[in-house]
Formats: structure tokens, C-alpha cells, sequence
């Protein structure tokens, strides 16, 4: 793609853009993402849209997680309790 | 005894738990509590607006399980069964509190409105390793635009990219096509990058 052709990059820019997730999930077979490839290398506002989506999704993936509260889960293995008891009757 | 000829496709450490389980060893249910609750707590968590309500969307999880169990089919991964069971309390428990607006979302609202808007340059929030970025603010916020998704497309983005089942898994968790998976995660992916964007950019 040759940057004096400013539509065709955008049109590109639309097609990659439906497409990233699909990307970042490596779901896409090689000559498409070999396209995407070259295409980012070329066009800067892919890149970002790209490196904010990927840290997006890393975001997700990282999250922390909460320990059970001691209250609750005392509380939910005394209904289990029950339950185990009423059917060992 | 299980037939050791018998084939299962997903013979995890859970397959021989139930089987126990089903077999009369009912004591052995609070094992694969033990296993799950703090990941069903945190699923919970991500898809309710409080604790509370997490709290009940487990222990219904828990309560079928363990009437259902019986019924269990063996070919299928416990997990993927007990997040299905789970999907269903939390769809439940939707319907009595308040939630995020269903509406669909549309790959147009994510595209820059014009060209001024179109970013060259990388954000820090986006530039930084995790472990640099990942701290109390930028996860309450992750957090918080996740609750603020409409719940068709929260339940995709939390089962594929916090809880980390695949697309072919999500789509039979959820009876949808893996297509309408893909559709659905991309555009809650590009909902959740639109909050960071406008939360650091509006400093
Ligand atoms: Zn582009």
C-alpha cells in the first residue's frame, strides 16, 4: 500500500480493524495475518489501535483475584451440608 | 469401578472426583467446592454489580451442581459444565437487580469520528508492562467498564479473556455460534479499551 493513497489505506484500516480481535487470538489463517503485518508496520494509527487493544485484553487476563470471604463460604458449605445430609436419609 | 475401556474425551482430575461423588461418596462434594469457588466467586464478582450478589449467583451454582450432578455426562469438561450452570444463575439474578442497559453495540461507535481523533502515538497506560501498569486504578477501572457493558457482550469478554475459555468453549457454554462469539468479543474488547482511553485521556 503506497502512502500517497490515502483512501485505500483507510479502506484497509477498516478491514484490519474488524479484524483484530480475531488477531490478537492468532484466529486467522497466515496469508491474512501476514496482510495485517505488513500493513501495521506501514500505518501508524493500526499500530496504536492494535498496541491498546492487545494491552486491553492483557488487562483482562490479569486481573486479580479476591479470596472468598470466610463468612460466605461457611455459610455455602453449611447449605451443602444440609443438602449431603438430607440425601444420605 | 469405572470400565477402563470406556472412552472419555476429557478425563481431568475432576472425572474421577464426580465419579467418586457419584458413586455414594457425597462427603467428597465440598472437594470440588473447594476447587471452585473462588474462581466462580471471582466470575461472579465480574458479572454482578456487588459481593452480595456473587455470593448468591455461587452458591445457586453450587446448589444445582449438586443436584444436577447425577446427569452429568462425562464426554464434557466439568468446568465448562459448572460455568454453564453458573451463566444460567447469573441470568437469573440479572432479572431482579439493576444492570447495565441491554443495547447492542456497533463497530461504528468505536471508529474514530474523524481524522484529528485518529492517534499516532501510544498511550502510557498502553505502553507499559503489565505488572507497571496493573495497579488498584487502572483495574478499577477495567472492572468498572465491564459492569457498564451490556451483559450479552460481559458475558463473552469475561468468559474468553478473564476466566480464559476458548471461543469453541464460550460459544457451548453460552449456545452461541463461535462466529457470534467473535463478534460480540470484539466489540466488548473495543467498549473496554474506549473507557480506558476516555479515563486517561481525560487527566
Ligand atoms: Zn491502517
Amino acid at each position: 500500500m503506497k502512502q500517497t493513497d490515502p483512501h485505500r489505506c483507510h479502506e484497509n484500516c477498516l478491514v484490519l480493524f474488524e479484524r483484530l480481535s480475531e488477531y490478537i487470538d492468532r484466529e486467522l489463517d497466515a496469508p491474512t495475518c501476514k496482510d495485517i503485518e505488513a500493513h501495521i508496520k506501514a500505518c501508524k494509527p493500526c499500530q496504536v489501535c492494535l498496541e491498546t487493544l492487545k494491552q486491553t485484553v492483557a488487562l483482562c487476563r490479569n486481573l486479580e483475584r479476591r479470596q472468598v470471604p470466610d463468612t460466605f463460604s461457611l455459610k455455602l458449605k453449611s447449605a451443602i451440608f444440609d443438602l449431603v445430609d438430607k440425601k444420605a436419609d | 469401578m469405572p470400565n477402563p475401556s470406556e472412552k472419555t474425551k476429557n478425563d481431568d482430575k475432576d472425572t474421577e472426583l464426580i465419579r467418586s461423588i457419584n458413586d455414594g461418596r457425597q462427603d467428597l462434594f465440598y472437594e470440588l467446592v473447594n476447587r471452585y469457588e473462588k474462581s466462580l466467586y471471582n466470575f461472579g464478582l465480574r458479572m454482578c454489580d456487588n459481593p452480595s450478589d456473587a455470593e448468591d449467583m455461587v452458591q445457586d451454582t453450587f446448589l444445582n451442581v449438586f443436584k444436577y450432578l447425577e446427569g452429568f455426562r462425562y464426554e464434557t469438561k466439568f468446568r465448562n459444565w459448572l460455568y454453564r450452570v453458573a451463566t444460567s444463575a447469573c441470568l437469573k439474578k440479572k432479572r431482579r437487580s439493576k444492570y447495565a442497559p441491554d443495547r447492542e453495540l456497533s463497530l461504528d461507535e468505536f471508529l474514530p469520528a474523524n481524522e484529528s481523533d485518529v492517534s499516532v502515538e501510544l498511550p502510557r497506560w498502553a505502553s507499559q508492562p503489565l505488572d507497571q501498569v496493573l495497579d488498584g486504578e487502572l483495574a478499577g477501572v477495567i472492572r468498572q467498564a465491564l459492569l457498564d457493558l451490556p451483559e450479552k457482550y460481559r458475558l463473552v469478554v469475561v468468559l474468553r479473556d478473564v476466566e480464559g475459555f476458548t471461543t469453541q468453549e464460550t460459544a457451548e457454554i453460552l449456545d452461541l455460534t463461535p462466529t457470534n462469539i467473535k463478534v460480540r468479543l470484539h466489540r466488548a474488547r473495543l467498549f473496554l479499551r474506549e473507557a480506558l482511553k476516555s479515563y486517561y485521556e481525560a487527566d
